[in-house]
């Protein structure tokens, strides 16, 4: 086990990694930036190093600094958190080339993951379902009309070069395939100047679901449930529960293996989560992220497992210290990620919290760094913490949420607290029925 | 000396140490019974403390709490500060044995070495901001630095 582990990151995540070294009897160092001196898990750790200005490229993805700060308090182990450079596979190289463990997958895993053409490839071939689609670009119209086809309209042309959202065209039916792949093609050459085009299914009401799975690196991995993550305001995540609410125990156990088997071949190491799209009974893979996710909450409340302490045990060498069969599910649980912002506008409200009070009571967890007379900076996401709830069941869950959003105080700033509060009033939320759709159409009509 | 001495001389700097704590001073010094002792909130290693390692760890890396009070007298605060621009290990001279590149009351040019601070075998000279003369050394040799701390104050 590690004697000393550095924390490369900032905010809930460095107190909830802080939190389980503490429980493994490690030693910790808490990297920081000159404007979170005043972080919570900084004052709790063991050690802290102030590692650069406000600015994350010259602290928290500064690779140098952090490296600098293992030599001076000699930590044995880094855990990257999320985001930051914890899917950064030169980082998890150097870190390799300098004797010190990162905690997470191999460099290679992060690479091939990190090129989602390559990601869909080989989750493709290791047997879990991705959006059907051409193999690459298509060559010619009519390959593509056969292919379009194939699959089944609604179509999506996409444009090789394109990614964030852009380069897309729907073709609706066949006879908007021509216009579509013209327009994309013009357009391609234009913004990217490579107007290669690939084509893919287009899903309309998708519910986004994705798996929690652990592996030991040496060929074995189980699988943790999923998430339903469907709740988002430009593709960021707002709102997520386990189990999902759109599935049944069969699709559940069925999923799960298919990706736990999957990644088991695939010799990960660590933790890592695989997304997807469902829709009308169907899974679709999307991407594969190599690292802790923000939501892993709601997992470890109807697991009773805390992830990040597995994660430092099989970074440890120790492997996996359950089998599949040990893993039960109990209960539902749903967590709301609470953002300085406007709940409204969502502008960013940072500032001093000048009144702090969090809520309590059985199956109520609050994940957060921040506390009274602390001062948000803005040099960082709005993330200030997540409340996470546990009850018998979805319904219990909903009533308990609906009380600690009552309990719940932040003063001083703005948050996005109000926003849930209105959301467990509607009908569709409580029926679980939603999809990624929802909560834009939601904010837009209200 | 005795034991129940040794203990009572922890719980009085344990007291202070609270103190410290409570009031948001940043260093606190007494007398008493021929016992000088100063508690601070620094890493600053003063020779004239007789306080036992409980309080200013020898060889521990970096406090754990890093002062965000800016009390009177603190350096960071000071015009003519000279803070570490990255995390290393300060060194006072260009190889062990060599004399220092500098001492207090030394007069410096602008671009003049000060210390190095190292980090992973790579030798990074502290150049001086600005001609002065040296007012303070606020490191020892192979003590170890974050971005920022003070290194020198030149006045």
């Amino acid at each position: 086990m590690f004697d000393k582990v550095l924390i490369a990151n900032r905010g809930e995540i460095a107190l909830r990694v802080q939190r389980a070294c503490k429980e493994l009897g490690i030693a910790t160092v808490a990297v920081h930036s000159t404007a979170d001196a005043d972080a919570m898990h900084v004052r709790l750790a063991d050690e802290s190093v102030c590692i650069g200005p406000p600015v994350a490229g010259q602290s928290y993805l500064n690779i140098p600094s952090l490296l600098a700060a293992c030599e001076i308090t000699g930590a044995d182990a880094i855990h990257p958190g999320y985001g930051f450079l914890s899917e950064n596979a030169r980082f998890a190289e150097i870190l390799e080339d300098h004797g010190i463990t990162f905690i997470g997958p191999s460099a290679q895993h992060i690479r091939l993951m990190g090129d989602k053409i390559k990601a869909k490839e080989t989750v493709g071939r290791l047997g879990i379902p991705v959006v059907p689609g051409s193999d690459g670009a298509v060559t010619s119209d009519a390959e593509a009309h056969k292919l379009a086809e194939g699959i089944g309209f609604p179509v999506l042309v996409k444009a090789s070069a394109g990614g964030g959202g852009r380069g897309m065209k729907l073709a609706r039916r066949a006879q908007d395939l021509p216009e579509a792949l013209a327009t994309a093609r013009a357009e391609a050459k234009a913004a990217f100047g490579d107007d290669a085009l690939y084509i893919e299914k287009y899903l309309a009401t998708p519910r986004h679901i994705e798996v929690q799975v652990i592996g030991d690196g040496a060929g074995r991995a189980i699988h943790l449930g999923e998430r339903d993550c469907s709740l988002q305001r430009r593709h960021q995540k707002v709102w997520e529960e386990a189990p999902s609410p759109a599935l049944n125990e069969e699709q559940r156990g069925k999923l799960g293996n298919v990706v736990a088997s999957a990644i088991g071949d695939l010799g990960y190491r660590g933790v890592g989560t695989i997304e997807f799209l469902y829709e009308n009974g169907d899974f679709y893979f999307i991407e594969m992220n190599t690292r802790l996710q923000v939501e892993h909450p709601v997992t470890e409340m109807i697991t009773g497992l805390d992830l990040v302490i597995e994660q430092i045990r099989i970074a440890a060498g120790g492997g996996l210290s359950f089998a599949q069969s040990d893993v039960t599910f109990a209960g539902h649980a749903i967590e709301c990620r609470i953002n300085a912002e406007d709940p409204q506008t969502f502008a960013p409200s940072p500032g001093k919290i000048s009144y702090f009070h969090p809520p309590g009571g059985l199956g109520v967890r609050v994940d957060s760094g921040v506390y009274q007379g602390y001062t948000i900076p803005p040099y960082y996401d709005s993330l200030i913490g997540k409340l996470i709830v546990h009850g018998k069941n979805r319904n219990e869950c909903l009533m308990r949420l609906k009380r600690a959003l009552g309990e719940f105080v932040i003063d001083g700033i703005k948050t996005t607290i109000p926003l849930f509060s209105s959301l467990i009033a509607e009908q569709d939320i409580a029926n679980g029925i939603y999809d990624i759709h929802w909560l834009e159409n939601y904010l837009e009509t209200s | 000396m005795s034991d129940e001495k040794a203990s009572l001389e922890k719980d009085l700097i344990r007291d202070l140490a609270e103190l410290l704590r409570e009031t948001g001073l940043t260093e606190i010094e007494i007398e008493r019974k021929g016992l000088r002792v100063r508690v601070a909130r620094s890493a600053i290693a003063h020779p004239s403390a007789l306080v036992p390692a409980a309080i200013e760890a020898h060889g521990a890396p970096v406090e754990a709490n890093p002062t965000t009070s800016n009390g009177h007298g603190d350096p960071s605060d000071h015009p003519g500060v000279v803070p570490s621009p990255m995390v290393g290990t300060a060194y006072r001279a260009p190889e062990p044995g060599a004399p220092a590149f500098i001492e207090v009351g030394a007069t410096v040019s602008e671009g003049q070495t000060l210390l190095i601070v190292e980090a992973m075998k790579t030798m990074n000279h502290i150049p001086a901001p600005r001609a002065g003369t040296v007012a303070q050394i606020l490191v020892e040799d192979g003590q170890p630095v974050e971005y920022g701390e003070p290194l020198v104050i030149i006045e």
